[in-house]
């Protein structure tokens, strides 16, 4: 749709830049918003990733996401492990397709979470560059050093923060935001201190940014690059943290049974390795949590009846009505014949081979909605549904 | 009464989530601390609409129904209405997740027994329960 929108406002596609965030290797393991079983998922991003490297290829078509595995109750090196293990199956899902790992590993990115514990948080950081460059080059034989780089955007930890006296969630963040800065991120995102009840409101959001901003302009945090390499506990913590990440690669590979990374991820995905190993890790820092072994300031420390009472922001439910409304009225001013050739052309090319992103640009351009489009391609390939585990 | 004769089993409770939210952390662990504690959890996973949930609940002649909510949607309880509707209002439905606090006490008057917001921890959610089976075993 947004191909379309540059067509529609006389933008040639191939000038286009961005990054997408399109992995699915993290919805059934952690953020849970699925809508086909993984192997056509697969499909639909290999489709997106050679069409890409193709036609835009200053797009990013894949941003390969620990943040929410971590959201989900992972340990920092769970974090670590999974992603870059996912990020690894889909440079083999790219290799099955032929393509050249020089020309397609630059357009994969990556997105961390910033936890609170910032020595641990750096580690990661900085062992996620090492592990990346170090099996790009050794075992997918990446030869230029674009195709060895880790770039990531990093998100400061909602699950960080506390609805009691939230006030101190800005200082949570800012922390957050720095180990993110001395760890190398590329891109950040501070979270609002209100995020724990709600959207952000405007003042929550400009505190928000505001902490990006002293972070960048007045700390010369970022003025250089990897300031922390040689201490020698950040040395020690990053090799830990290799040591572990490589022990779950491990772990995930054997999983497989056909030696490959891909293989054993889709494995842990199906028999819910993944979100056992989630689910462990959180009820683990729960009880620690009840135990006092670990502190959270204002919920097992420092605790106060009355917390601040925070304004927070309320979605009018007139917004929904709003949209059906817009929707009705493109619906209505559409050709519906066009719309429902574009579809069955969708379907048609999905039963196939043949790369399924000119068809669904196809179907955009007939204004046809993303709802119809995933419906289409639903009736084909069905829904994956979770086993319930606890 | 007290907690010894709160038999292993006795109390059973389904658990589930609602609509679209995939936020399961908190919910797969007040899951696991109900039944460490002895409660026999029906645990109906992900995507759940409150008519499946109320169907589980009568299907397995639950004593309580905990949903977890973070989606923001909290503000329609359709389980309380739809227990009523089957006549099976004595089952206790209680919930968790961001619910800010003015909205607490609207859904106490609308039927759901009690709410569990961030922090809780699950030794209260533990208590509540069984002193709350206490209260409608008497």
């Amino acid at each position: 749709m947004w191909v379309v929108a540059a067509e529609r406002q006389g933008v040639t596609h191939r000038n286009l830049d961005g990054t997408l965030q399109t992995g699915i290797f993290k919805e059934y393991i952690a953020q849970k918003e699925w809508l086909f079983p993984p192997e056509p998922h697969l499909r639909l991003i290999a489709d997106l990733i050679e069409w890409c490297a193709a036609e835009i290829p200053r797009y990013k078509p894949l941003s390969v996401s620990g943040y929410h595995i971590r959201e989900a109750g992972s340990t920092a090196a769970q974090e670590l492990a999974f992603t870059l293990a996912g990020g690894f199956a889909y440079v083999e899902l790219g290799r099955s397709r032929g393509l050249d790992v020089d020309v397609f590993a630059p357009g994969l990115s990556f997105f961390f979470d910033a936890h609170v514990d910032f020595f641990e948080e750096i580690a990661k950081f900085r062992a996620a560059r090492r592990i990346w460059a170090r099996w790009m080059r050794d075992v997918y034989g990446a030869r230029t050093e674009r195709a060895q780089w880790l770039r990531f955007h990093t998100q400061t930890a909602g699950v960080s923060l506390t609805a009691q006296q939230p006030d101190n969630n800005v200082v949570r963040t800012a922390i957050e935001a720095l180990a993110a800065v001395l760890g190398g991120t590329n891109s950040l995102h501070t979270n609002a201190l209100d995020e724990v009840l709600a959207l952000p409101s405007e003042r929550a959001a400009r505190i928000a940014i505001r902490t990006q901003q002293v972070s960048a302009d007045e700390t010369g945090a970022g003025n250089v690059m990897d300031p922390l390499g040689g201490s020698w506990y950040v040395e020690a913590l990053t090799n830990e943290m290799e040591r572990q990440a490589e022990a779950i690669f491990e772990r995930i590979r054997e999983m497989g049974g056909d030696g490959t990374m891909l293989g054993g991820v889709l494995r842990g995905i199906e028999n819910g390795w993944f979100t056992g190993e989630i689910a462990e890790a959180a009820f683990a820092y729960q009880q620690a949590l009840e135990k006092g072994t670990k502190k959270i300031v204002g919920v097992n420390t420092a605790v106060e009846q009355d917390d601040d009472e925070l304004e927070i922001l309320r979605i009018s439910a007139e917004v929904e009505r709003e949209q059906c409304k817009v929707l009705a009225a493109r619906r209505a001013g559409r050709d519906d014949g066009r719309v429902r050739a574009a579809l069955a052309a969708l379907a048609e090319a999905a039963k196939g081979d043949d790369n399924l992103i000119p068809p669904m640009l196809e179907a955009v351009r007939a204004e046809a909605t993303l709802g119809e489009i995933c419906g289409t391609l639903r009736d084909l390939w069905d829904e994956w549904t979770e086993a319930p585990r606890f | 009464m007290t907690d010894d004769t709160i038999e292993r089993g006795t109390i059973r409770v389904v658990v589930a989530k609602a609509g679209l939210d995939g936020h399961d952390r908190g919910v797969k662990i007040v899951a696991r601390a109900l039944r460490d504690a002895g409660v026999e959890v029906i645990y109906m996973g992900l995507h759940q609409t409150p008519e499946q949930i109320v169907q589980a609940a009568i299907q397995e002649d639950a004593d309580a129904v905990g949903v977890s909510i973070l989606s923001g949607a909290h503000m329609t309880p359709r389980i309380v209405e739809l227990l009523r509707a089957r006549g099976a209002e004595d089952m206790l439905v209680f919930g968790g997740g961001i619910i800010p606090r003015e909205d607490i006490p609207k859904l106490k008057a609308l039927g759901v027994a009690e709410l569990f917001t961030p922090g809780a921890s699950t030794g209260a959610i533990v208590e509540w329960l069984r002193s709350s089976m206490r209260a409608s075993a008497s």
